[in-house]
C-alpha cells in the first residue's frame, strides 16, 4: 500500500522483492494452508455444502439471486416501476338501466368514457323463455277436457306462474295458489303443462320441428316415492340391511368353495382311472407305483424325440443346411464354408469333435470341390452325432426296461441284441481309429 | 481401352470368374531378444496371386490393419508387391482388405493370424499350412479364392485381361497348394464314405433298438398284468 503510495507520489521505492512466479505461489500457499486450518469441514458434511457455506475469506455465501439490472426480469432492481407507458384511460360513474326490469329503475356504475356504448352488458344473460299461449277457443276446442280435471282457471294460473318464473317448477309449486286452487305436487303441475304444450303444438300445426317433451308423470312419482323411502329409513333398518348383505356376501363364498372342491375331487378321479388303466394292478408297493409313473411320463416324450430325429433322417432334413451365396458380387470361397447361424452351441460342439475325431482339416483350401464335399460332410456328420444321441438315448431305455422287467418278475430277464449292446466301447474304438 | 458406355455397373448373367490368391506370412527370428524395443522377428505378410499375374490391373488396393500397437497400424499398399515387412515379438490377426478397381464391387476381408513361432506338432492348428523353411525361415499361408459372380463389363474386363498378363503357376516353393488340395479332397471323400457307413449301420442299430424297446414293452406289459 505505502509502496503504491510512494509509486505515484514518484518517490523512492522501498527495497520490496520483486513478484516472480515463485514467491507468487509460496505466498498463495500460505494462505491456503492458514486457511484450511481456520475452518475444517465437520465431518460427515459434503464437500459441496461445505463450499457453499464458507469460502477462504469467511465471507457470505454465494447464496444472492443473480438477477441482474440488464437482466430479463430486471424489475425491481429499477429505482422506478416502469408500469404502462400509455396515458391513463378515463372512468366515469355513469347511469344505466337493466332491460331485464320493467320498472324502468336507473343505477349508477363506473364505466370508461371512451366507452359510448349504452347497453347494458350483462342483460344478454337475461334470457327469457317462451310459453306458449293459448286463446279461449284453443282451450275450449283442445284442453277443455282431461283426466285430472283440470279447470280453466287452474290451467290459466299455471301457465302465469309458468312464465313469471321461467318453468322453474318447485317454485311454481310454492307459489300456486292453494286457497283457490286446491293443492298441487310439482309432478301434477309438471304433468298439466307438459300435456298443454303437446296438445296445443299438435292443434297448431303437425310440423312442429321441435320434439315435444313427454312428461311421465306416474315414473316421477314412483323415484320420489322411493328415494322418499330411502331417506326414511331408521337406524335400526340400515344396520339390518348391512347384515343382511354381508350374510349373503358369505353364503356365497361358502357356494364357491363347496363348488371348487368338488371340481378337484372330480379331477383327482379322473386322475386316478387313468393310472389305473395305465399302471394297471401291479402287486408291488405304492412307492414302486409311484416311481413307475414318474417314469412313464418322464419316457413319454422320449421316444417321441428319437422319432423325430429317425424321421428326419428318413425326408434327409436332418444336418446342416449351408448359405447359398447366390446373388452377384465379389465374395471369398471360404465363406461358402461358414456355419450358418442358426446352428445350435450344441451341434458345432459336436461336430468340431467329430471334424477332430475323423482328423479332417477344419478349414480346407477352399476350391469349390473341396467347399461342397467338406460341407456335405459336415452335414453327414450333424446327422451321424444325431443319430448317436438317439441310439444311447434308446439303448438306455432298453437297459431301464429290462431292469424294470426284472424287477417284476425275479428270475427271469430280457435279452439285448448283442449287436447293441457294445455301442460305447465301439464308438470309443473308431474315435482311437 | 474399350468403350463400356454409360451402362458399366451392368452386371453380367451367369458370369463367374474366380481367382485363387494366397496370403500369409514368413517371419525370422532374431535369435535373441532386440535390445532397443524388445522385438525378436522380422516378418513380412503379404498377398500374392496363386496364378502368376498382375492384380493390380484388377486390385485397387490393398489394405493391411496390424495391431494397434504399430505407429499407423493401417498400412495400405496400391501396387505389386502387396506386402509389409515390420518387426516384431507377439502374434496377432492380420486383417487384410482387398479393394477392387470398379467402385461398384464391395472390398472383400482375409483374416490371417500372423506366425512367427512353430506350433507344437499335432495341435490341430491346421487353418494355414504352416512349414519351417531353412532359408525363408517360418513360412505360414493359406490359400483362399475371390469369386467374382455376376461382374460387373468393367469389373470382368479387367479380370480377363489380367488373366492375360500370364497364366502359369507361380513358384510356391512352401507350400504345395496342389498336392494339399488333391490330399485334402481325397481325404473328406474318404471320411464322407466312412461316415456314411457308420449312418447306414446306426440307422440299422437304430431300428433294431427301436423294436427291442417296443418287445421290451410289451413283455413287461405282460408281467405287470399276469398277478392280478
Amino acid at each position: 500500500m505505502s509502496a503504491d503510495v510512494r509509486d505515484i507520489l514518484d518517490m523512492e521505492r522501498a527495497n520490496t522483492p520483486e513478484v516472480t512466479r515463485d514467491s507468487f505461489l509460496a505466498t498463495k500457499k500460505r494462505n491456503f494452508e492458514r486457511t484450511k486450518t481456520a475452518s475444517r469441514r465437520p465431518e460427515g458434511m459434503h464437500r459441496e455444502v461445505f463450499a457453499l457455506l464458507y469460502t477462504d475469506k469467511k465471507d457470505a455465501p454465494p447464496l444472492l439471486p443473480t438477477d441482474t439490472a440488464l437482466g430479463i426480469g430486471a424489475g425491481y432492481k429499477q429505482t422506478k416501476a416502469r408500469l404502462g407507458m400509455k396515458k391513463v384511460r378515463k372512468w366515469e360513474w355513469a347511469p344505466f338501466s337493466n332491460p331485464a326490469r320493467n320498472d324502468s329503475a336507473v343505477f349508477h356504475h363506473w364505466k370508461r368514457v371512451t366507452d359510448n356504448s349504452t347497453d347494458y352488458p350483462f342483460a344478454k344473460f337475461n334470457k327469457q323463455l317462451e310459453v306458449p299461449s293459448y286463446t279461449i277457443t284453443e282451450y275450449n276446442a283442445h284442453l277443455r277436457n282431461n283426466i285430472n280435471n283440470w279447470s280453466k282457471v287452474q290451467t290459466d294460473h299455471l301457465f302465469d306462474l309458468a312464465r313469471r318464473f321461467d318453468l322453474r317448477f318447485i317454485v311454481m309449486a310454492d307459489r300456486w295458489n292453494r286457497q283457490q286452487h286446491g293443492a298441487k305436487t310439482v309432478e301434477e303441475l309438471k304433468e298439466r303443462y307438459y300435456e298443454v304444450i303437446a296438445l296445443l303444438a299438435k292443434a297448431k300445426n303437425q310440423t312442429s320441428e321441435k320434439k315435444v317433451f313427454v312428461y311421465d308423470a306416474e315414473h316421477e312419482r314412483r323415484r320420489k316415492e322411493q328415494l322418499e323411502k330411502l331417506f326414511k329409513r331408521t337406524t335400526q333398518q340400515v344396520e339390518e340391511e348391512q347384515m343382511l348383505i354381508n350374510e349373503m356376501k358369505k353364503i356365497e363364498a361358502r357356494k364357491k368353495e363347496r363348488e371348487r372342491k368338488t371340481q378337484d375331487l372330480q379331477k383327482l378321479i379322473s386322475q386316478a382311472d387313468q393310472q389305473n388303466e395305465h399302471a394297471s394292478n401291479t402287486p408291488s408297493t405304492r412307492k414302486y407305483e409311484k416311481k413307475l409313473h414318474k417314469k412313464k411320463v418322464h419316457q413319454q416324450p422320449r421316444p417321441s424325440k428319437v422319432d423325430s430325429v429317425v424321421n428326419a433322417i428318413e425326408i434327409g432334413s436332418s444336418g446342416i443346411k449351408f448359405a447359398d451365396l447366390r446373388g452377384s458380387g465379389v465374395s471369398l470361397r471360404s465363406q461358402k464354408m461358414k456355419l450358418p447361424a442358426n446352428i445350435g452351441q450344441r451341434k458345432v460342439k459336436a461336430l468340431e469333435q467329430a471334424i477332430q475325431e475323423f482328423k479332417v482339416d477344419p478349414a480346407p483350401p477352399p476350391t469349390e470341390d473341396i467347399c461342397t464335399s467338406f460341407n456335405e460332410l459336415r452335414s453327414d456328420m450333424v446327422l451321424l452325432c444325431e443319430l448317436r444321441t438317439a441310439l444311447s438315448t434308446c439303448v438306455y431305455e432298453m437297459e431301464s426296461l429290462k431292469h424294470q422287467y426284472e424287477a417284476a418278475c425275479p428270475g427271469k430277464t430280457l435279452n439285448i441284441p448283442p449287436s447293441l449292446v457294445p455301442i460305447k466301447t465301439e464308438a470309443l474304438d473308431n474315435s482311437t481309429n | 481401352m474399350t468403350d463400356f458406355g454409360g451402362d458399366s455397373g451392368g452386371r453380367l448373367k451367369g458370369v463367374t470368374i474366380v481367382k485363387p490368391i494366397v496370403y500369409g506370412n514368413i517371419a525370422r527370428s532374431f535369435g535373441k531378444k532386440r535390445e532397443e524395443d524388445g522385438h525378436t522377428h522380422q516378418w513380412k505378410v503379404y498377398l500374392k496371386p496363386y496364378f502368376n499375374e498382375d492384380m493390380s490391373i484388377y486390385v485397387k488396393k490393398v489394405h493391411f490393419k496390424l495391431h494397434e500397437s504399430y505407429a499407423n497400424p493401417n498400412r495400405i499398399v496400391v501396387k505389386p508387391p502387396y506386402e509389409i515387412t515390420e518387426t516384431g515379438w507377439g502374434e496377432f490377426e492380420v486383417i487384410i482388405k482387398i479393394y477392387f478397381n470398379d467402385q461398384s464391387e464391395r472390398p472383400v476381408t482375409c483374416y490371417h493370424i500372423l506366425k512367427l513361432f512353430q506350433s507344437p506338432v499335432g495341435d490341430g492348428e491346421l487353418t494355414s499350412s504352416t512349414t519351417m523353411d531353412t532359408k525363408k525361415g517360418l513360412v505360414s499361408e493359406s490359400y483362399e479364392e475371390i469369386v467374382f459372380q455376376e461382374p460387373t463389363q468393367i469389373m470382368q474386363h479387367y479380370l480377363l485381361l489380367s488373366e492375360q498378363s500370364a497364366n502359369e503357376l507361380l513358384p510356391h516353393d512352401t507350400t504345395d497348394f496342389e498336392e494339399k488340395k488333391t490330399k485334402t479332397l481325397d481325404n473328406i471323400t474318404n471320411v464322407k464314405q466312412k461316415v456314411k457307413g457308420e449312418i447306414v449301420t446306426l440307422k440299422d442299430k437304430l431300428k433294431l433298438a427301436r423294436e427291442t424297446i417296443s418287445k421290451f414293452k410289451a413283455e413287461l406289459a405282460k408281467v405287470q398284468k399276469q398277478p392280478a
